[in-house]
C-alpha cells in the first residue's frame, strides 16, 4: 500500500489533443513534508491566470496556458519551444483533496497537498520517567 | 544543402564546415545532466534568439527567478546570463512552527528542476549597442532587447546619379 501515499504520474489522465502548437511537460520536484506533498512545477511564461489545476477522480492535473507571442525577426537560435504546459498525477486515499492550494509565483506553480489529519506522521514526545 | 554558385567552393570544403558545425554543437551543448530530451536539460537557461532590422531579442526561461535575481551583462557581441536558482526548500519554510520543523524530515520523489548557480555565455549574431540594452522579467522569462550597434545596422546609402 505503499503506492497511495505517494502522487505518482498518471499518463492515462494526460490527454493527448491534435493542437497546432505543442503541449509540453514541465519539470517538477515532488517533496513529501508527512504533513503535506508539495508538487512544484516550473511552468515559464504561462500567466496566474491561464493556469488550472483540478481534481477528479483520483487525478490532480495542471494545464497552464502560455499566450502566444508574435514572433519578430528571423529565428536565430531557437533552444525552447512555446506552448501550453500539462502533467497529471495519481494522488491516494490519504490526502485531504478539499485543502488543495496552489499559488504562482515567477513561473512556478506551487501546489500543496495536505494529507489527512488521521494519517499524518505525528511526533510522540517520550517523557522522562 | 548548399549549392554552388560561384564555383569557388569546394566539396571537401562543405564537409569541413559540416564537421566544424556538427562539433560546435557538441561542445556548444555539454551534457551536464545527461542526454536530455530537452536541449534546456544540458544548458540553462534555454535560450531563443531572434534579429530583427535594428535588434537582438534573446528570451531566456528562467523560471524561479525574480527581477534582481539574474544578472545581464552585455560586451559586444557577447552575453553573460548570471544568478542562482533558489533550492524549494530554502524559499519554503515547513507550514507548521515550532522547533520540531526546523529540520523536516522531507522526502523527495521526484527532483526534476535544477537548482544553484548557473552562468551562461552567449554569442550574439552581431555587435550591440551595450548602453541600450533592456530587459524584462515576466513570469519566469527573461527577455533582453538589444539595439544593434550603429556600425552593424543597415544603412541606406544614396545612390547618385553621375
Amino acid at each position: 500500500m505503499t503506492t497511495a501515499t505517494t502522487p505518482r504520474e498518471d499518463s492515462r489522465a494526460t490527454p493527448v489533443q491534435p493542437e497546432t502548437r505543442l503541449t509540453y511537460q514541465p519539470n517538477v520536484d515532488i517533496c513529501d513534508r508527512g504533513s503535506e506533498v508539495l508538487i512544484v512545477a516550473d511552468v515559464p511564461g504561462a500567466t496566474a491566470e491561464g493556469i488550472d489545476v483540478t481534481f477528479e477522480d483520483g487525478v490532480l492535473s495542471i494545464h497552464a496556458r502560455v499566450p502566444a507571442r508574435e514572433p519578430s525577426g528571423r529565428a536565430v537560435r531557437q533552444e525552447y519551444g512555446i506552448g501550453d504546459y500539462r502533467r497529471s498525477f495519481r494522488l491516494g486515499d490519504d490526502f485531504d483533496t478539499s485543502q488543495i492550494a496552489a499559488d504562482y509565483r515567477d513561473g512556478v506553480l506551487t501546489i500543496h497537498v495536505p494529507r489527512l489529519a488521521a494519517v499524518r506522521p505525528r511526533k510522540v514526545e517520550v517523557r522522562p520517567g | 544543402m548548399q549549392t554552388y554558385r560561384t564555383g569557388f567552393a569546394h566539396p571537401l570544403d562543405e564537409l569541413r564546415d559540416e564537421l566544424d558545425r556538427l562539433w560546435g554543437n557538441l561542445v556548444a551543448a555539454p551534457p551536464l545532466h545527461g542526454w536530455g530530451s530537452r536541449p534546456s536539460a544540458a544548458a540553462f537557461p534555454a535560450v531563443n534568439v531572434r534579429e530583427t532590422a535594428d535588434s537582438v531579442i534573446v528570451e531566456a526561461e528562467v523560471p524561479g527567478l525574480a527581477a534582481g535575481a539574474v544578472d545581464v551583462a552585455v560586451t559586444g557581441d557577447e552575453m553573460v546570463l548570471k544568478g542562482s536558482r533558489p533550492r524549494p526548500e530554502d524559499a519554503e519554510p515547513a507550514a507548521e512552527g515550532g522547533e520540531a520543523s526546523r529540520t523536516p524530515a522531507v522526502t523527495w520523489h521526484r527532483r526534476e528542476r535544477g537548482t544553484g548557480s548557473f552562468e551562461r555565455r552567449l554569442t550574439l549574431p552581431v555587435a550591440v549597442d551595450a548602453a541600450k540594452v533592456e530587459a524584462r522579467l515576466v513570469d519566469g522569462v527573461l527577455t533582453v532587447t538589444c539595439p544593434k550597434a550603429p556600425e552593424a545596422q543597415p544603412h541606406k546609402v544614396q545612390v547618385r546619379s553621375a
